[in-house]
């Protein structure tokens, strides 16, 4: 006998069977952008953290000064990010140990953290990387990740959920990306040169309050990080909380 | 029962009762038989200069290799059971390159000679629970010489028992009592480059027992262009100098 | 052609299997709150409207007027509770007109959820209502499938809990029209600071037993835009001009009519 009792129940039994899956990522919000000066770099980042239409944090520290003057953020899965940077500050330990304490550079250290995302090519960390501190010469750098490892030294950049609003306004601000000398017809670019860091922060400041506006995911707070040879320091800026 | 010495120098990890590890003293030993090698650290560069031990006159000399580059501004020189040496540069230079892949650097010199001086003690287990690697210690001595951003030129002695020592000049091998007898007369802080060359030849000249020609010698250089050994042309116009130098005092 | 066209379901749940999804609607996040006092009835809304995790309006308007002392405050999708309550309100109107008496609440409420129902969910309209009408103040919520709610205080929307919990802490039976509409507006606030999908103003409707409906368009605006730090006016000249072509729409003919001594001919 192959019959079944029909309940009311009846409209519940599935023909095929239901897969039900782990997914072990989450997208935490929040934004950050590196922009690189000529003796200085600064990276900054809302200090909210989200999940869905939830706030879990108005402060919740994401950039970091790892060490040897380098600060880092990786924005995207807060989990992976804080992982990704816990793993680093890790390796500068240990090549503190086997290097004879040598100071790690910006570009080393953005070689080996490309090997520490590519290590997890097929399981990635979620997170758009930043870096930023001064290259050998002192000048100001800043090197950005895709989250398998694919790496590049920039201007600035922008990552993180507000980063579609806020990359291309710096492009044309910072490298002054569609801007022409006026008179030559669209044929002359306008002439590149380094932004002063007061005008960086404003610069900054700007993008993040207007990322607050149009992105639900970004807002609380603005925290800079500045890479100067004095060395790390913080400013905090409040922003919008709605 | 007494034990013997002979009984305790058959296990490689064992301790004799005075706290000795015969094995690793005979490797010493060995070296002690190796043509000699010199090192020589100017503030310019590092000379390497080596003997090599043409033993028939049917023998093709550029067949012995004693000095080996590591990476580009690194290089080693080396005495004792040369073939042993086979896996030590073969690990150093993977250490090199990884560290240049995983950095985007040169590694440093130091870096370079403790990774040598890891596999070292490899005859036994490691206490992270590493597998042997060798039934006996390393019978070699190597001078390392390389250069890097940090500090500069440098010269290093690694040998068999895994201690390593920084050095302005070094001598290893059968001639090295002799030889560095004469370098610590010879060496001082300004030496220059093509000062280190001479004396290094004239040292090696000295406790060979052949007559030094670009057959059976050889130099090698590291500075800030990099690792470099002397072709017999070169050497052998050093030679020349040397001989001229020498027949003038 | 009136309604609703269904010419495309089978095209649309085609692309769905090949992995082209439906276009984004705008605006599910929200908060709404209605609260009843003595004397009246009172809802608000927030003036966030999104999409996806863009702000796509910055002040937009989420109560709706059904008939003048009926308004309602929509969540959900935002074309959805526009043209659901602008439809509703018609027919309000003409059933107002035929039946020559004022419309009702519970008509209003009804009229809606026979609607809504008959579009088993699809339209993704969820509703606060209220207003007076000749047997009083009433407070009503209805939700996309058609299910309907009364009750003295009500909320709706992605913000609805933040708001609730305001309500629940702080209505109390036979509130002044002040105390209610400070806790409506505390409510809003709380979704709006709290919900990600809630922001900007708020606006709030007032409609008292035996007085016109009061619209309070921004009753509070607690996110006014900080005056950005920089000039971003560039310089005349800065955007190439890469061609230009100057086109005579029409062409344009100059006469001269000399008036002579002669009078003018008035009539042939």
């Amino acid at each position: 006998m192959n019959s079944t009792v029909a309940s009311e129940y009846s409209s519940e039994i599935h023909t095929t069977p239901i897969e039900h899956r782990f997914n072990p990522y989450s997208d935490n919000g929040g934004t950050v952008l590196g922009i690189a000066g000529k003796d200085f770099a600064v990276l900054a980042g809302d200090t909210r953290q989200v999940e869905g239409y939830s706030i879990n944090s108005r402060y919740e520290q994401k950039i970091f000064n790892v060490g040897d003057d380098i600060v880092m953020t990786a924005n995207g899965f807060a989990a992976d990010g804080s992982a990704l940077i816990d793993r680093f500050r890790n390796q500068l330990k240990w090549y503190k140990f086997d290097h004879n304490n040598k100071k790690l550079s910006v570009a080393s250290s953005a070689r080996y953290i490309r090997h520490l995302l590519y290590s997890k090519r097929f399981f990635p960390y979620y997170v758009s990387t930043l870096i930023a501190g001064l290259d050998d010469e002192g000048k100001g750098c800043v090197y950005s990740f895709d989250p398998v490892g694919s790496y590049e030294r920039e201007q600035c950049r922008a990552g993180g959920a507000a980063a579609s609003l806020i990359m291309p306004f710096l492009d044309n601000q910072v490298n002054f990306k569609n801007q022409y000398q006026p008179g030559s017809d669209g044929t002359e670019k306008k002439p590149l040169r380094y932004l002063e860091l007061d005008e960086v922060l404003e610069l900054v400041k700007d993008a993040f309050s207007s990322a607050t506006e149009r992105h639900i995911q970004v807002g609380d707070g603005l925290e800079i990080f500045i890479v100067t040879k004095e060395g790390v320091r913080t400013e905090y800026y409040p922003l919008k909380r709605d | 029962m007494f034990l013997t010495r002979s009984e305790y120098d058959r296990g490689v990890s064992t301790f004799s009762p005075e706290g000795r590890l015969f094995q690793v003293e005979y490797s010493l030993e060995a070296i002690k038989l190796g043509s000699t090698a010199i090192g020589i650290a100017t503030s310019e560069g590092v000379i390497l200069g080596v003997e090599k031990r043409v033993t028939s006159p049917l023998l093709e000399h550029s067949s012995i290799e004693k000095i080996v580059e590591i990476d580009h501004h690194i290089g080693c020189a080396m005495s004792g059971l040369t073939a042993d040496a086979r896996s030590m540069i073969d690990h150093a230079r993977v250490s090199s390159l990884t560290h240049n892949l995983y950095y985007d650097e040169d590694i440093q010199v130091e870096s370079l000679t403790q990774s040598v001086c890891d596999l070292a003690l490899r005859f036994g287990e490691g206490a992270g629970g590493e597998e042997r690697l060798m039934s006996r210690p390393f019978g070699v001595a190597l001078l390392i010489a390389g250069i890097d951003k940090d500090n500069g030129p440098q010269l290093y002695h690694a040998e068999p028992s895994g201690t390593f020592y920084r050095y302005d000049a070094k001598a290893i091998g059968s001639g090295s009592e002799g030889a560095q007898a004469e370098l610590q007369n010879e060496y001082h802080k300004s030496l220059t480059l093509k000062e280190a060359e001479l004396l290094a030849l004239k040292i090696l000249k000295q406790v060979m027992e052949e007559k030094l020609d670009c057959k059976n010698a050889q130099l090698a250089s590291v500075t800030k262009e990099g690792f470099k050994v002397y072709s017999d042309e070169a050497t052998e116009k050093i030679i020349k100098e040397l001989n001229e130098a020498e027949t003038e005092d | 052609m009136a309604g609703l066209s269904f010419d495309n379901f089978q095209r649309n749940k085609f692309l769905v299997s090949k992995g082209f999804g439906q276009p984004m609607a705008t605006s599910t996040g929200t908060t709404i709150v209605g609260c009843k006092f003595n004397g009246g009835v009172i809802i608000a809304a927030d003036t966030r409207a999104t999409a996806g995790s863009i702000v796509a309006d910055k002040n937009c308007e989420k109560l709706h007027r059904l008939s003048p002392k009926i308004w309602c405050a929509g969540a959900g999708t935002a074309a959805d509770t526009e043209m659901v309550t602008q439809l509703i309100a018609s027919n309000l109107e003409l059933h107002s007109l035929s039946q020559r008496r004022q419309p009702r609440v519970i008509t209003a409420l009804t009229l809606l959820k026979q609607h809504l129902f008959k579009y088993q969910g699809h339209l993704g309209a969820y509703l606060i209502v209220a207003g007076n009408d000749p047997t009083g103040a009433h407070l009503m919520s209805v939700q996309a499938h058609g299910s309907t709610d009364i009750g003295e205080y009500q909320s709706l929307g992605s913000g609805s809990l933040a708001a609730m919990a305001v309500l629940e802490t702080g209505w109390k039976p036979n509130m002044t029209k002040e105390e209610a509409m400070k806790l409506c507006a505390d409510a809003i606030e709380s979704g709006i600071w709290n919900d990600l999908g809630s922001g900007s103003n708020v606006d709030l409707c007032v409609m008292e037993v035996g007085k016109d409906a009061e619209l309070h368009r921004n009753y509070l605006t607690p996110n006014v835009r900080s005056e950005k730090l920089k000039s971003y006016k560039f310089d005349r000249g800065t955007t190439a001009v890469l061609r230009s072509s100057i086109h005579d729409v029409l062409d344009v003919e100059e006469t001269v009519i000399t008036f002579g001594n002669d009078a003018m001919e008035v009539d042939a």
